[in-house]
């Protein structure tokens, strides 16, 4: 079970002649249970596009997708109902405005949670609990969701398809635009999720320092093609990462301007601000 | 939704496309009267000879141009149905007697059905159509068994042949000439040659330059709408309300919950726009300038001659004829 990317590309089409390929013969497999995986890669490297595959909002141009058992390919297959698909695989999208079309937010909540036939009094008090797991309070039940700020409706988004309770969690993007503090709950909201229920988590984000610390498993995109499928320490320690045009993450960058500086030994792969800390005190007693 | 092509603008580089759109659209009005000025199919061929030849000088596709009459076949193979079947001048070329009784009527609609069915599997639409055309005609001449309902004649005269044939080419020309138009101009530039056109009618109260803006913002945001709308249907399918799957009722739900959020989406968008427009100092009213100024060549001047040549054909052809 699961998610299994066969050859998958994709081409976008721009007009008459033209296609541009986003995607380009990815394989990859993605257990239904206990995986914390981060998709990284570079702007328009086809992150996006990868992640619409994962729950069949769009079809593969060639190759195929398994999820669940079913194979999405190129053409609607009506044997297989897509709906049901999606209350497996719950997609968060990058930009929340797209996701966000109900007058108030406690409608756009419960909009999936009755779509799949959960009675409203129950989908209401799936709404309540969600939206605080991302952390709003109930005052927000009643706002339109187009009037609140970027960061609100990163999270009013994740609450509507975290109510939807699937199986594999794919978030676009969710801790762009949110300020640091709102990063670390998001994150420790999704690994808690990850720890209590054992659901699949897949998140895509530029922030190495979240993936070095939160994540199992790094997936990365360099133009169209996926060029590493590891453990974040093996991506840090040993992937040519300019090449995949990606970053250290901060922690490391600064211990190993510190090495450098004062040529010192820290062991420059910590995964927290604190355990770096931690490391420099021990270095400064010795 | 996305294969939705606003205009049918496709680039290129034939003289065509170098002209200024106020000529080509004067032009075009021009040429049209020229052409119903004619009064023979011997000029009208002609016509349509020309027609193919400024074509082949554009160096646009014929295959492109008969593409763009197909929505339009229907209504030429009506006009030339009626114009055969109705016009009663001229000498009787055929007349064969029709009968409406209940056994034709029933084959019939037993043939309209297959027609029908068949036409479902999208290839050879044209050709059917044809066949049930001459199905129904050999059912009603031939099957004439009794109890007959009614019985009718069909005529067909010297000049409805004329005149059908006359009427298709004319209407022929006539698409054909508005698009190339369409195909070698902007929709933007063709609204900028509109906007200065209609410039003289500020006399009476039409502000042009308002009516221009008002054209190609909505040219220019139909495919966001449509992009927009695509989104949602994406946000909703990924929340367990896909557009293909589901009864009538369902469908009917869900293009309500579509078109609630493309209102409020579409509104946001103007007001962003206006924000965006005045914030660059855009005064409504206030008189602006162009990036890409018309300009008038000797092209134009060319084209303008050739154009007055044609119309003055056609008219020393009428007053001689
Ligand atoms: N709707 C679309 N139509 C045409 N091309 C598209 C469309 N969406 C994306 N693309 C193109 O496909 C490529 C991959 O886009 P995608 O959105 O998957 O990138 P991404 O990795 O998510 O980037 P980002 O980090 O900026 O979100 C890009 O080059 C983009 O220009
Ligand atoms: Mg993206």
């Amino acid at each position: 079970m699961g998610i299994r990317f066969r050859e998958v590309s994709y081409h976008y089409p721009q007009n008459h002649l033209q296609f541009h390929q986003a995607i380009e013969k990815i394989s990859f497999q993605v257990s239904a249970k206990g995986e914390f995986i981060a998709l990284v890669g570079h702007t328009g490297s086809g992150k996006s596009t990868l992640a619409q595959h994962m729950n069949a909002l769009i079809f593969p141009t060639e190759g195929s997708v398994e999820i669940f058992g079913h194979s999405v390919t190129r053409k609607r297959n009506r044997k297989i109902r897509y709906n049901d698909l999606r209350k497996h695989v719950g997609l968060v999208f990058q930009f929340p405005e797209y996701q966000l079309f109900e007058e108030t937010v406690e409608k756009d909540i419960i909009f999936g949670p009755l779509n799949y036939k959960v009675p409203l009094d129950e989908a209401k008090t799936i709404a309540l609990k969600t939206l605080a797991q991302v952390g709003l309070d109930e005052s927000y039940l009643n706002r339109n969701p187009f009037n609140l700020s970027g960061g609100e409706k990163k999270r009013v988004s994740i609450a509507g398809i975290l109510a939807l309770d699937p199986d594999i969690l794919v978030l676009d993007e969710p801790t762009s635009g949110l300020d640091p503090e709102g990063k670390r709950v998001l994150m420790d909201l999704f690994q808690s999720i990850q720890f209590e229920t054992d659901k699949t988590i897949v998140i895509i984000t530029h922030d190495m320092d979240l993936v070095y610390q939160y994540t199992s498993r790094v997936l990365v995109m360099n133009q169209g093609k996926l060029v590493f499928d590891g453990t974040p320490e093996k991506l840090f320690r040993t992937a040519p990462l300019t090449e995949y045009q990606l970053s250290m993450p901060e922690t490391i960058k600064v211990l190993q301007a510190i090495n450098e500086r004062l040529g010192l030994s820290i062991d420059i792969y910590q995964k927290t601000a604190e355990a770096a800390i931690q490391a420099i005190k021990e270095a400064v007693r010795q | 939704m996305k294969n939705i092509v606003i205009g049918q603008y496709v680039p290129g580089d034939g003289f065509l496309y170098r002209l200024d759109p106020r000529t080509k659209l004067i032009a075009v009005i021009i040429l049209m009267v020229a052409v119903f000025l004619l009064e023979t199919i011997i000029e009208l061929v002609v016509a349509f000879g020309l027609v193919i030849l400024l074509l082949i000088a554009g160096k646009i596709s014929i295959v492109r141009v008969a593409k763009g009459l197909k929505p339009l076949f229907v209504l030429l193979l009506f006009t030339f149905f009626f114009q055969i079947l109705f016009n009663k001048e001229g000498t009787l070329l055929v007349e064969e007697i029709l009968s409406l009784n209940p056994a034709n009527l029933g084959l019939g609609l037993l043939l309209t059905v297959l027609w029908r069915l068949l036409a479902r599997f999208g290839k050879f639409k044209t050709i059917l159509l044809f066949l049930w055309i001459a199905g129904i005609y050999c059912l009603l001449r031939y099957v004439a068994i009794a109890p007959q309902w009614t019985t009718f004649s069909l005529q067909i005269h010297e000049k409805g042949i004329e005149m059908s044939v006359f009427v298709v080419i004319r209407l022929l020309i006539i698409i054909s000439l508005s698009t190339i138009m369409t195909l070698t101009t902007k929709p933007t530039d063709l609204t900028q040659g509109l906007e200065k056109l209609m410039r003289p009618l500020k006399v009476i109260g039409i502000k042009s330059d308002d009516f221009a803006l008002i054209i190609s913002i909505s040219l220019r945001y139909i495919p966001t709408i449509l992009d927009e709308a695509n989104k949602i249907m994406a946000a909703q399918a990924s929340r367990g309300a896909d557009f293909s799957e589901g009864g009538l009722k369902e469908k009917i739900k869900q293009v309500i919950s579509l078109l609630v959020p493309m209102f409020i989406i579409a509104f946001k968008r103007s007001e962003e726009l206006a924000d965006a427009m005045e914030s660059r100092n855009f005064v409504p009213g206030k008189k602006r300038t162009r990036i890409h100024e018309l300009s008038f060549g000797w092209k134009d001047a060319v084209t303008s001659v050739v154009i007055l040549l044609c119309l003055a054909a056609s008219i020393t052809l009428k007053v001689i004829g």
